[in-house]
């Protein structure tokens, strides 16, 4: 079957970003995203997601290739000096190019 | 005297047990976790089963009666932030941001400390004004609101502006989640009185205890979880954690007997200027004053001082509000 290549972005950070990060997503033109609440170990401690406030999430976002490069670079300016963020990219390949 | 062996007896009570039992489970590395939505639940319907008595009492005392103690906690909850400030700035050598944004969490409230503290009362039997939870809500955003504006005159970037705090102050004050809820079912228990009360008193009324102590089963688990961060602060922190609500309860409790309240009623606004706020206030220094350090006011008020008023800070705020009433101090 024909694939298509996209870039996926994932951010793992504060589930208080949340709201920031997906307004940020739709404003540079991202038609969806999916995100869930993750627990993990990082830079700034253990998210251990017992209060639901306190916790992380992670955000992940299928953009073509040039659209995923102005979501790095607002995220690196409005998100990554704010909140414990991490931020990376990945190729994927997906069906109906249509949908991203 | 009386003290020790009101401190000694309210340990022995099913809450402060599971509290300590939560404690102990994550010491001990048990792998006991509560599912995080039903922590989400515990929270809603203890809020809503005191928010629903309290606007009953309100219907049955009438506002005029309300008023003056929730001024007095209004006024609590702008000045704490004004007087730790300096303490934390110049005694505890903090940057000012930080310092605002802890002044901002112990001026704001704790409501599973007062839901406790009502449990606390309810379990000796001494009565108390149960309208008390207006005053959980009017005092949970103040606090956050000056904060925030320390914060940013202090330290952060030197700029308010005054459409954004406004905003902060209509979020905080009335639709953060927790003052939402309270204030919503207290306008529900007002709306429908005595009725409604019998009603649905089987749900929120008999069950009250033993939910409570569920809950602050998983909430020992949630302190504890957060003890290995009390070496990152230093000891002045955990002094300031400890000190601080005690100074805070007697004006409280000094306060509360001033505008008239019960002895029970003083002891709760005792706690409630005791009390140091792990949801709404990180939750709002996060987006508001981002560049303060989570880890000092999370663990200040989550790991020091939210255990602490637990175990010790209620019995001692209710022997505190008892000095105020004659053959009081039970």
């Amino acid at each position: 079957m024909k694939t298509h290549p996209m870039k996926r972005i994932t951010v793992v950070c504060e589930a208080l970003a949340r709201e920031r990060i997906t307004r940020l997503l739709a404003e540079e033109g991202a038609r969806g995203h999916t995100a869930y609440p993750v627990t993990g170990l990082g830079a700034k401690g253990a998210r251990d997601g017992d209060i639901a406030e306190s916790g992380n999430i992670q955000v992940d976002v299928i953009v073509p290739g040039t659209v995923a490069e102005r979501l790095l670079e607002r995220l690196a300016r409005d998100i990554l000096p704010h909140f414990a963020t991490v931020v990376y990219e990945s190729d994927v390949r997906v069906l109906r190019e249509e949908k991203f | 005297m009386e003290l020790i062996s009101s401190i000694a007896g309210s340990l022995a009570t099913p809450a402060v047990l599971f509290f300590v039992l939560g404690v102990l489970a994550t010491a001990a590395k048990t792998d006991l976790r509560f599912p995080e939505p039903l922590y989400t639940a515990l929270t809603l319907y203890l809020l809503v089963a005191i928010g629903f008595k309290g606007g009953v009492a309100v219907a049955a005392a009438g506002l005029a009666a309300v008023w003056l103690p929730a001024l007095a906690a209004v006024a609590l909850g702008f000045l704490i932030p004004l007087w730790t400030y300096p303490i934390l700035r110049y005694l505890g050598r903090l940057a000012p941001v930080d310092a605002a944004a802890i002044g901002a969490h112990y001026g704001s409230v704790s409501a599973v400390t007062f839901l406790a503290a009502v449990g606390f009362l309810q379990e000796r039997g001494q009565p108390f004004e149960p309208y008390a939870s207006a005053l959980l809500a009017v005092m949970e955003s103040p606090a956050i609101v000056v904060g925030v504006v320390l914060g940013r005159l202090a330290g952060g970037t030197g700029r308010i502006e005054p459409a954004a705090l406004a905003r902060l102050a209509l979020h905080e004050g009335l639709l953060g989640r927790s003052v939402f809820l309270l204030l919503g079912s207290m306008l529900v228990g007002f709306l429908s009185g005595e009725r409604g009360l019998a009603a649905t008193a089987g749900f929120f009324v008999t069950p009250f205890q033993g939910v409570l102590a569920l809950f602050l089963f998983e909430m020992g688990m949630v302190a504890a979880r957060r003890f290995g961060d009390l070496r990152k602060v230093g000891p002045f922190l955990v002094g300031f954690g400890v000190v601080m609500p005690v100074l805070h309860g007697a004006v409280g409790s000094g306060l509360g007997a001033w505008c008239g309240l019960s002895e029970g009623g003083a002891m709760l606004l005792g706690v409630l200027a005791a009390s140091a706020s792990y949801i709404a206030a990180p939750a709002a220094m996060r987006l508001s004053l981002p560049e303060a350090n989570p880890t000092l006011y999370l663990t200040a008020a989550l790991a020091i001082t939210f255990p602490f008023n637990i175990v010790f800070g209620l019995p001692l705020y209710a022997w505190m509000a008892g000095l105020w009433y004659p053959g009081g101090a039970a």
